[in-house]
């Protein structure tokens, strides 16, 4: 397997919805069918009302700032060349957190708690993927 | 009924850590077992438990069968890496208490100095994310996989709501290698100061080198027993007076910001059910050994087993709190920051030696130690106590 490919692991068949919709520039995640929870990471069962029916419905895309990183070497291989790189924890307004590149501002324009807005744009092995940029 | 009292630590083994030791996994975990038993004064023949941390390859029946022992009637595993470390030894007591066996042997060996890290070449542990049930596996296109990265992102905003600096980081990173510089295992001796750790390369931005522990090859071992054939032992026993595991809801291993509430680690829990077993507070303990894989670790720790309140552990740790003579002497061998990384197990066999009164860096009279294990993941933890 080359090192492209594998900076690009799909978790399995429970995250292909997820890829699937950033490919299409859309953000979605999990929420129960029953009761509406949102959830994320992705899991067959819905902790609030144990059902087992989830849909991935389309989010807002609009999230608030909760961390971030920036990442240096030693990296796996495809990475390297692209250090440091920023990685950022957002919160989104569904009240579901997760993680993504930063894309339009460096790690210095960053400020806890501002107002983040998804975007797509490639990973290394070229799919799009959900990032975020200020907004 | 409870686990209290009913059983000790009475052997320790530990081979010397190294960047390559130089055989096998199964020969250094053979090697250290023999060395903790002989310490004990017992003989595998009165081995008749074992266990071991799920990521320990070496199987339970291997080392049976290397060492002639004649049969086991418990053994069994704690998952979680750096987590499980406390939980191996509470589960060998808790068989103990339950008359499932007598004598467990427990055993860590691991290659990881000279062997790969799990992120920088083609292993088995990049392809379970393949499977179901990885709840990080998104992160991957992020070029996010390292455990430092995971600690950087929970630390850059724990720092944040606390009020904690990297300079308190800076504080426990050296306190740590003062303890190291004593302790002739110890992997790095070479005293540091704040201004070495800040100068550190960064790693993960907010975490730098000297946040990290370290690599090593290194193989140790215990020898826990029931409370009559402990008395008998050649050791002083370090009692376990109480030992505990937690998780907390919804939790996403390394990952302590996906908790609710935000941030909380399951540190938290353990310290809660380690306290109510153990009916005694953080203000008894002498000395402690708390999981130090990064240096926030310590930080996080310092609140959930209530030796400060959330905001004031970053005071502690400044002047030499954490230093023999301070407010609470902590990891007295070096710890995984400056002795060597091996899930914790070094930590245990330290908080023996303070109970036993033959730690290099010996708190004068300790009676209790606690020793905690990761809490960035499922966790542990014990609390050790002499006959004093």
């Amino acid at each position: 397997m080359s090192d492209e490919a594998v900076v690009r692991r799909t978790g399995g068949a429970q995250w292909l919805p997820y890829w699937e919709a950033a490919r299409a520039r859309e953000l979605r995640f999990q929420r129960c069918t029953a009761c509406r929870a949102w959830r994320f990471p992705p899991q067959p069962m819905c902790p609030r009302c144990r059902s087992l029916d989830s849909a991935w419905e389309r989010a807002s895309g609009r999230a608030r700032l909760l961390s971030w990183v920036v990442v240096h070497p030693p990296v796996l291989p495809a990475w390297t060349d692209r250090t440091p790189y920023p990685v950022v924890l957002v919160q989104s307004e569904e009240g579901v957190r997760t993680i993504g590149g930063l894309v339009g501002a460096s790690a210095d324009e960053l400020v806890m708690d501002m107002p983040m807005v998804v975007d797509f744009t490639p990973s290394p092995d070229g799919d799009l993927v959900p990032q975020w940029r200020p907004g | 009924m409870s686990l209290r009292d009913c059983a000790a630590i009475v052997g320790i083994g530990q081979l010397p850590f190294s960047k390559n030791i130089g055989r096998p996994e199964e020969v250094t975990a053979l090697e250290a077992a023999t060395l903790a038993l002989e310490d004990a004064g017992l003989r595998p023949s009165d081995v008749d438990g074992m266990c071991k941390w799920s990521i320990q390859v070496t199987s339970e029946n291997a080392i049976a069968r290397n060492l002639g022992v004649p049969n086991l009637g418990f053994f069994g595993e704690v998952g979680y890496g750096g987590g499980g470390g406390c939980g191996v030894v509470a589960h060998a007591a808790a068989a103990i208490a339950a008359g499932m066996a007598r004598c467990v042997l427990i055993y860590r060996s691991r290659n990881r100095g000279s062997g790969g890290r799990p992120w920088a070449g083609t292993s088995r542990e990049r392809d379970q994310s393949q499977t179901e049930g990885n709840e990080t596996a998104f992160f991957s296109p992020y070029g996010f996989v390292r455990p430092v990265d995971q600690v950087a992102m929970f630390t850059r905003r724990f720092l944040h709501e606390r009020g904690y600096t990297t300079r308190h980081l800076g504080w426990i990173a050296v306190s740590t290698r003062k303890h190291a510089a004593r302790n002739p295992m110890a992997m790095m001796r070479e005293p540091i100061t704040l201004d070495d750790h800040a100068r550190s390369r960064l790693v993960s931005d907010p975490l730098r080198l000297l946040d990290n522990c370290l690599e090593t090859d290194g193989a140790a071992a215990l020898v826990v027993a029931a409370a009559d054939l402990a008395r008998d032992c050649r050791q002083t026993p370090a009692w376990i007076r109480a030992a505990s595991q937690g998780m907390g809801p919804h939790n996403v291993t390394m990952n302590n910001f996906f908790h609710d509430p935000f941030l909380e680690s399951p540190g938290r829990h353990a310290a809660e059910a380690l306290w109510r077993m153990a009916g005694v507070g953080p203000r008894e303990v002498d000395v402690a050994q708390l999981y130090d894989a990064f240096t926030p670790l310590v930080l996080a720790s310092l609140e959930e087993y209530g030796f400060c309140k959330p905001g004031e552990a970053g005071d502690f740790v400044s002047d030499g709190g954490l230093e023999v003579g301070g407010r609470l002497p902590n990891n007295t061998s070096g710890g995984s920051l400056s002795e060597a990384y091996v899930h914790g197990i070094n930590l245990i066999i330290e908080g023996v030696r303070q109970i036993r009164g033959a730690s290099v860096n010996q708190v004068p009279g300790a009676r209790l130690c606690l020793v905690t294990s990761g809490n960035m993941v499922p966790t542990s933890a014990l609390l050790l106590r002499g006959d004093g």
